[in-house]
């Protein structure tokens, strides 16, 4: 039956959407207590691919065999069933049910009514054996992101899933919580279970997987064991040329001038719960001050009062020795590439024309006594997307159809083409390739070079530390450490993130 | 970036998807007057007879055609007020209770013999109806934008509330009502106050026409000027809006003011064209007629003049339709019901489709929200 000892075999997967072949004759096989990474970059067709896995999608032609055997994944249950266990990226968790609600949520109970306690003892079993504590009592929207993963990972457990796909699931961990996770991977895979593990950071994929497979626009390149693998080695076949990040040589400037200068500031959440805390920050003009810090540490609040969307509570924000006091959209003032392109950057449905000129509609010259002015307007459009090198037909393609590396270029062509004094860059290498990244690092650090002071907010630890002159730690809403981006380490920074002083020595 | 092939936008046929977005209500405009064919059929009557007559009593002579502008009138203002809260994303279904309140305004100074030229007696009483409209809409815009408070339920609480003040206010002993009448209304206006009727022998007043022009008016407003660019940048994406610094509670309530302010004028204009009284139930429906209008249209502004002529037709031809064949007049409102419902229907299939498009050059990045369909399937 299981010849080879194969858990999951696809063969010759292929799948078209119109206009675009997402996966072309793409072969992947994961053997039982396996890890096999799956990588390639943004648009290369991983996530078709597991979405035919998982029942989301129908493959136009080829074969899926679960333990030997050929099977239809007609739907996510039919997947479920033959024991695929998928972890989004983004959590499918019901917000306001508990976490002992949401691993039960769906599972058919011939009862009338809920008995939660064998759920709960069940739950808790999974827990135990894994390490992946999570209170079942909770709801959903008080855990932190690591936590909604564990109990992403447990509801798929629960269903007794054998194969375990997990889509890029240390973009919101801490290091010590992506060593948690790889400690579940590894016991999982010794019970006999396989996960495959997508992800970007190439790091991670060399430490945990045993076998790696690299697509790429939508074709499979390869399948290698990840002990003959080198992370160059990889890199080149995802990107098909060598990359990596380094950090970049950059003049020093000699004067000193402040730029954003916020004081005592508190700031409070949705939820109404402290973001901020008593936060004091200078950003220099000439200078790229990095942020790192999980997410949800107060990133996207810091970000929001400094350009007014958010009111602090207490304490004053200036930049260039003006007060913020009401939502500041003039980007030659302030530049903001806001975290979420999609619901902030961007009006979707518009055209690019529009999008480039959100924050401008309103001023000379694409408005004449009281009219836009088209042919303006798009003429300038044609000059930002020429300039940028903006990938798209024409300037009257809405937003919505394009690539999320061109939507990035078009907010990046809208806020820093001004030449604002401060640049917020919020997450903006966030499900960019590596292409596609490289081109904002170097964006950003022409913008401190020309002289901007630039706020540099990343999850990404490894961005932080090649772009930034500086790096604050953010965690809880408070700034745990201040340190010289040519002279701080992984280690500092990565115990400075969960809230650890390391001792300094002097 | 520049070694990295880019070839992730996705080639979408935009041709075909302007062809849809025109042909889309079309297309549900059919497939609602072959559902309503099918009714018709099941009680007993050849579709197709009762739709010539439908034909016949709108388009049949000069006089009928007539009724149908006159039955725009109304409709043309009241959806078009609408379509500018759709662009901006609330649900402004407050006309039937503005109209009420333009009515009012335009009996407070239609009724007294202010001894003005009629023209300038005109302008006044429309006038003092739109800010009567814009008044009563200012409540309603006001709780969704500061309060939170749902604009649906809001308006057309307030619908009622306008209904029975009207009622009040034409009851004896309120100075506006006419003494010892049948039942509760207003005195007649004053002829100076009154629309011109422009041809002898029927009720046509300007209203379609003043309806049209605030039509182009308005597409002119909504995509060539900066306050359009704000409406539909808030009703598209109001993350962005804010982003963009655009103070999207004072533009919510500016803009229900405005379809309020329209609302307000369909009355004035009703009253001072046609009705000549004020009385509880002038407008009956209309209101939200309008809103039937504005989903028709999907909110365009030019889309607004078609919809409302297809209202008017088979209000005013279905009328024809249920002398001739007996079929119940409801019929129409059955018709008008099944349109609206395809036009949204195909809208949502054709929106479907297209993000299954876009699926594939969303599915890898991280901002996507990946999988659409499917997700309710999960055990």
């Amino acid at each position: 039956m299981d010849q080879n000892g194969l858990a999951l075999k696809m063969e010759d997967i292929t799948k078209r959407f119109p206009g675009v072949l997402a996966n072309d004759r793409i072969t992947l096989e994961c053997k039982k207590g396996e890890v096999l990474g799956l990588l390639g970059e943004n648009g290369a067709g991983k996530t078709t691919l597991m979405n035919i896995l998982y029942g989301l999608h129908q493959p136009d032609s080829g074969r899926i065999c679960i333990d030997g055997k050929e099977v239809q994944i007609a739907s996510p249950s039919k997947a479920i069933q033959y024991g695929i266990g998928m972890v989004h990226q983004h959590f499918k968790l019901v917000d306001t049910l508990t976490v002992l609600e949401n691993i039960i949520l769906g599972i058919p109970s011939k009862k009338p009514l809920l008995d939660l306690v064998p759920a709960r003892e069940r739950m808790l079993n999974i827990c135990k054996e894994y390490e992946l504590f999570v209170d079942p009592d909770t709801e959903v929207w008080r855990l932190p992101v690591g936590q909604q993963q564990w109990v992403e990972i447990i509801k798929a457990l629960y269903r007794n899933a054998k194969i375990l796909v997990l889509d890029e699931p240390t973009s919101v961990l801490t290091p010590s919580e992506s060593d948690q996770l790889f400690r579940a991977i590894r016991r999982l895979t010794s019970e006999g279970r396989s996960v495959i593990f997508i992800s970007h950071k190439l790091r991670e994929v060399m430490e945990i997987t045993d076998r790696v497979t690299i697509i790429r626009d939508g074709k499979l390149i390869g399948t290698i064991p990840t002990k003959e693998a080198t992370q160059a080695k990889l890199a080149q076949m995802m990107v098909g040329r060598p990359v990596s990040i380094v950090r970049k040589p950059r003049p020093a400037f000699s004067e000193k001038k402040p730029i954003l200068v916020m004081k005592d500031v508190n700031v409070n959440d949705d939820r109404g719960l402290p973001a901020l805390k008593n936060f004091n920050l200078t950003v220099h003009a000439g200078e790229i001050v990095g942020v790192a810090g999980v997410d949800g540490n107060g990133q996207r609040e810091l970000a929001e009062c400094i350009v007014g969307l958010r009111k602090p509570t207490s304490g004053t924000i200036s930049v260039q020795n003006q007060q913020v006091t009401d939502v500041i959209a003039d980007p030659s003032f302030i530049g903001f590439i806001p975290e979420d392109r999609q619901k902030t950057g961007l009006v979707l449905d518009f055209s690019v024309f529009e999008n480039l000129i959100i924050k401008d509609y309103s001023r000379q010259p694409f408005v004449k006594k009281g009219i836009l002015k088209y042919p303006v307007i798009k003429k300038h459009a044609r000059s930002m997307i020429g300039k940028y090198n903006i990938k798209t037909p024409s300037e009257d393609v809405k937003a919505r159809n394009l690539s999320g590396g061109n939507q990035q270029k078009v907010i990046i062509a809208r806020e820093l083409d001004a030449e604002p004094v401060l640049d917020i860059a919020s997450q903006p290498t966030r499900g960019l390739d590596m292409g596609a990244v490289s081109n904002v690092h170097d964006i950003l650090l022409n913008e401190r070079n020309r002289g901007a002071a630039v706020l540099f907010i990343s999850a990404e630890l490894q961005e932080v530390m090649a772009l930034s002159d500086r790096i604050i730690v953010l965690f809880r809403g408070e700034i745990m450490g201040d340190l010289n981006g040519e002279t701080a380490d992984v280690s500092t920074i990565g115990q400075m993130m969960l809230g650890q002083t390391p001792e300094v020595e002097v | 970036m520049k070694t990295i092939k880019e070839s992730k936008f996705i080639r979408v046929p935009f041709i075909g998807e302007l062809f849809l977005g025109g042909a889309r209500p079309i297309l549900g405009i059919v497939l609602g007057l072959l559902a309503g064919g099918v009714l018709i059929a099941i009680s007993g009557v050849n579709p197709l007879t009762a739709y010539w007559a439908m034909m016949q009593g709108a388009f049949g002579n000069l006089q009928s055609f007539t009724n149908v502008l006159v039955r725009s009138s109304p409709l043309l203002l009241g959806g078009i007020g609408v379509a500018l809260g759709i662009k901006a994303g609330v649900w402004n279904t407050g006309v039937e209770g503005y109209m009420y309140l333009g009515a009012i305004g335009a009996a407070v100074v239609g009724i007294p013999a202010l001894s003005l030229p009629p023209v300038v007696h005109i302008i006044l009483t429309l006038i003092v109806g739109m800010v009567f409209g814009a008044i009563w809409g200012l409540i309603p815009g006001y709780l969704r934008a500061y309060r939170g408070v749902n604009e649906v339920t809001a308006t057309i609480m307030l619908n009622y509330v306008a209904m029975y003040l009207t009622n009040w206010l034409v009851s004896e002993p309120q100075p506006l009502a006419e003494f010892g009448s049948f039942y509760p209304m207003s005195k007649l206006l004053q002829e100076s106050a009154q629309l011109p009727i422009l041809m002898r022998g029927t009720s046509l007043h300007p209203g379609a026409f003043i309806g049209i022009v605030i039509c182009l008016l308005f597409h002119f407003v909504l995509f060539y000027t900066p306050f359009g660019f704000r409406t539909r940048m808030l009703g598209a994406n109001p993350n962005a809006a804010r982003y963009s610094g655009v103070n999207t509670n004072k533009q919510i309530v500016l803009i229900m003011m405005s379809g309020a302010m329209l609302g307000g004028l369909a009355g004035a204009i009703e009253v001072t064209g046609l009705k000549l009284r004020v009385y509880m139930d002038f407008v009956s429906g209309v209101g939200y007629e309008s809103v039937a209008v504005a989903l028709l249209a999907g909110g365009n502004p030019l889309g607004v003049i078609a919809a409302t002529f297809f209202l008017a037709f088979l209000k005013v031809g279905g009328t024809t339709m249920s002398i001739q064949t007996g079929i119940g007049a409801p019929m129409t409102d059955v018709i008008i019901a099944l349109c609206v419902l395809f036009v949204i229907g195909v809208g949502v299939s054709e929106r479907r489709r297209l993000e299954n498009v876009h699926d594939v050059d969303k599915t890898e990045t991280t901002d996507a929200s990946d999988i659409k369909g499917g997700e309710e399937n999960v055990v």
